[in-house]
């Protein structure tokens, strides 16, 4: 858990998870698979991210070892939520007025929330990429305060690249399902990222297939066809 | 009477295990299958399980009639013909292999009874979980014609009884025609009854150019063949069947004392018709719409001339019979003369000679074929009219015993006849504007007791007269798209079921539909491929505009000699590819 500021800011494309920024730490979770991210603000850290570094749609990571194996465990950011503790005095506010570092449950400022849909899993390897991708669902479960840092674009592509080459979006039917209302247009937004990081043609045609199976599946939804 | 038991299982014969009963369908003898393989049944394939009836075990056999897909990737994975489907569910992580199921609907044809010879409907549809397989190869070719396998013919050596021990093409009589086209080329073998077909009457129904002629060919081939020796006659208004002579010297065609098919070939100089043969109806469809008055005359005039013992008069004698009997100057007798001499005395159709005998027209182990295309229609129809009643007496006679009859001095046939008809529509129009027309409905509604049969080939069936068609008892049905000739097969053609005319517009040349009294339920087959040449491809126009212009450049002055004819000109052999 470091808290020096990531060097490696500008290289988004980098297929490293290190020295990635940190953008929050879990809170609590909702599900096996759906977890709350309070996003660091300027008290957490000395860089905290900005708001396009942790906008809808953004791919996360947290890494983890398990059993003696680093892994990653990959997730996007599909909503958010503000809280204001001083708004009608609603919000949970236990926090002492001293207290610097963020404790879960003890809201005293404003805060940002991050709802993360958990997407599968990878292995870390020696050089700090990442390999044989997974889009099952986790089995290990998160913990309170782990670390989720922002996947650069580099890592996202090699989480999505099937084992042929080809673009692997497995999770896409359970976060569809788990995002909700929001589901089609976090994938909307996955899609247009991918489309950036899987340029050539076939892969760009595929992604053209998907998308409209996903606005042709909202839109059948929401009932304005059939 | 289980015809595959356990045993079978794990033979190459048929037997292949395709799915599983899900539920009864719509109708009382229709029932859903689910198969998760693709390739395994084809609409029209024949399936089988087995149901206890009466306390015996039975082995049904239900056609498949409909399939489609109960699962499989969404269309949205198709959105894009460039993007494989496959691929949009290996990136989404949707498996692909083994994921897709069909729903087929079957229809019960029914359990092979032995005593029977047919099938026996055992009203009763298989249990949702009954596993189904594909009904044995051999078990088919027993079952499916109307070949009369019963009890004995099934036994095996070890005493069971099994439908897929017959062996069908050891019988005789039988027309290998082609294989069930769902099955792998000559995996089923479909032998067709030629007594039935022959009894019974026969039509090939398809529109031009879908195998009318070839499949009639093949017929032809076999009926001929030394397990059969059949007195065939063909009207070829074509010259279609010049190449059926091929058949001698082919060993396949060669029996038993020196047996080989004879093919006789009549062309319209052994075709005259005497006068005396002619109906009085037949003289006044010939004549131009005579009056009244003049068909009276007429009528008179015949009759006393049928009276007489010669049978060569001619219109010579009957006018003068005519005269003396109204008058020199009736003005009737006078405008019938004229219609006379023109239509009949100056036709070389006519003769007042004696006729071909029949004996030397048709015999057993001939097959006759009458060339006709020269003739008009009307001649056409008259040839037919007057032979078709020549030698429906004569078969009459025979049948009769009548050839010990001292009062009987006319012709005696003794062994059945089959007669073919291209252009079938031409001879028994719907339309009945045709003299032939009544003796063919008699044949086809009475022949069969008298061993005459008739088999008619024609690309509009909706044109053939109904009651001719009607009596037709198997049909050979090719591809047929015009929906009126669709209607009247589905009008006459009982034994056409729905998915069986279904099929019809999508056939291509030499696959067919057999139906009727020949077999035990329709079947869709390819028919096989003809021992002789097809003598009706279409001339090659563009091969032969390339030979003839290299003929002609090869001779630059051949065209100015050989009109001077005489002398030693070979021009016209060359012309004619001999040297
Ligand atoms: N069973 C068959 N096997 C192979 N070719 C066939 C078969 N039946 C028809 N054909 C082809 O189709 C063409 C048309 O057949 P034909 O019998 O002359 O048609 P139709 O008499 O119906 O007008 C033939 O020239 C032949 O090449
Ligand atoms: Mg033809």
């Amino acid at each position: 858990m470091s808290n020096t500021s990531p060097s490696d800011q500008s290289d988004s494309q980098t297929t490293r998870i290190t020295d990635c920024l940190a953008i929050g730490s879990i809170v609590s979770s909702n599900s096996h698979m759906d977890y709350t991210v309070e996003i660091f603000n300027e008290t957490d850290r000395e860089r905290a991210p900005g708001p396009a570094e942790c906008e809808f749609g953004q791919p996360v990571f947290i890494h983890k070892t398990i059993q003696d194996t680093e892994h990653v465990i990959v997730g996007v950011i599909y909503d958010t939520h503000l809280v204001d503790p001083d708004q009608g005095r609603s919000g949970p506010r236990l926090a002492q007025g001293d207290q610097k570092q963020f404790t879960p449950g003890y809201v005293e400022e404003r805060t940002k929330l991050a709802g993360v849909a958990l997407l599968g899993t990878a292995e870390v390897a020696a050089d700090g990429s990442i390999e044989n991708p997974s889009h099952q669902m986790p089995r290990w479960t998160l913990d309170v305060e782990d670390i989720v840092e922002r996947c650069p674009d580099g890592v996202t592509r090699a989480f999505h690249t099937g084992t042929d080459g080809g673009i692997l979006i497995a999770y896409m039917e359970r976060l569809l399902d788990l995002a909700g209302s929001l589901g089609a247009e976090v994938m909307l937004v996955l899609l247009d990222r991918l489309r950036e990081s899987f340029p050539t043609d076939e892969h760009q045609r595929v992604l053209d297939v998907i998308e409209k199976d996903v606005r042709w599946q909202s839109s059948v939804d929401r009932g304005v066809m059939r | 009477m289980s015809s595959f038991g356990p045993s079978s299982e794990s033979t190459g014969d048929g037997g292949k295990l395709v799915g599983t009963v899900a539920g009864p369908g719509d109708g009382p003898n229709e029932f859903f299958i689910v198969t998760p393989d693709e390739q395994a049944v084809k609409t029209g394939e024949f399936i089988t399980y087995s149901v206890i009836v009466e306390g015996e075990p039975q082995d049904v056999i239900a056609r498949v009639t409909n399939r489609e897909q109960a699962r499989g990737l969404p269309e949205t994975f198709m959105a894009d013909p460039n993007v494989a489907p496959e691929t949009v569910a290996g990136t989404l992580g949707v498996p692909t292999e083994d994921i897709d199921l069909y729903r087929l609907e079957a229809t019960v044809i029914g359990f092979y009874d032995t005593q029977m010879q047919t099938f026996a409907n055992p009203r009763q549809l298989p249990q949702p979980g009954t596993r189904l397989r594909t009904a044995p190869d051999k078990m088919l070719e027993a079952v499916l014609p109307n070949i009369g396998v019963d009890e004995a013919d099934a036994r095996t050596t070890g005493g069971e009884v099994d439908l897929s021990s017959v062996e069908v093409p050891k019988r005789d009589g039988l027309a290998h025609m082609g294989w069930l086209l769902n099955r792998e080329a000559g995996a089923v073998d479909v032998h067709v009854p030629i007594d039935e077909f022959a009894a019974t009457h026969l039509a090939i129904l398809a529109s031009t150019g879908s195998g009318k002629s070839y499949t009639a060919g093949v017929l032809m081939e076999e009926m001929m063949k030394p397990d059969v020796r059949a007195s065939l006659l063909v009207f070829d208004p074509h010259g279609e069947y010049d190449t059926l002579a091929e058949m001698r010297g082919e060993d396949i065609f060669e029996g038993e004392s020196g047996y080989q098919p004879e093919v006789e070939y009549f062309d319209p100089d052994n075709l005259q018709i005497r006068i005396s043969e002619l109906s009085i109806g037949d003289v006044m469809s010939i004549l131009d719409n005579p009056s009244d008055r003049m068909q009276e005359r007429l009528d008179g005039g015949w009759r006393a001339m049928q009276q007489r013992e010669s049978r060569t008069w001619g219109v010579d004698e009957l006018l003068v019979e005519m005269y003396q009997q109204y008058g020199e100057d009736d003005s009737s007798v006078g405008a019938l003369e004229w219609r006379l001499r023109r239509s009949i005395q100056r036709n070389d159709l006519f003769t007042t000679d004696v006729n071909v005998p029949l004996e030397e027209l048709v015999a057993p182990g001939r097959c006759t074929v009458l060339q006709m295309d020269t003739l008009s229609r009307r001649d056409q129809q008259m040839i037919a009219t007057v032979l078709l009643r020549r030698l429906y007496q004569a078969r009459l006679a025979a049948v009769r015993g009548r050839e010990d009859d001292p009062n009987y001095d006319g012709e005696i046939i003794d062994f059945p006849l089959f007669s073919l008809f291209e252009e079938g529509h031409r001879f028994a129009p719907a339309t009945g504007e045709a003299p032939s027309l009544s003796i063919m409905r008699t044949i086809t509604s009475e022949g069969r007791k008298f061993g005459f049969g008739l088999g008619i080939i024609s690309q509009r069936p909706s044109k053939i007269d109904q009651d001719v068609l009607s009596q037709c008892g198997t049909q050979v049905t090719m591809k047929i798209q015009n929906p009126t000739d669709q209607d009247a097969i589905k009008n006459s053609v009982e034994a056409a079921g729905e998915d069986v005319l279904r099929e019809l517009p999508g056939l291509t040349p030499g696959q067919a539909v057999v139906s009727g009294d020949s077999m035990n339920t329709p079947v869709l087959i390819q028919v096989r491929k003809r021992h002789t040449q097809h003598g009706a491809d279409s001339i090659p126009a563009t091969q032969e505009w390339r030979t003839a212009h290299q003929r002609h450049q090869e001779q630059p002055t051949r065209s100015e000699s050989a009109d001077m004819g005489g002398g030693e000109s070979s021009g016209e052999q060359n012309l004619l590819g001999e040297d």
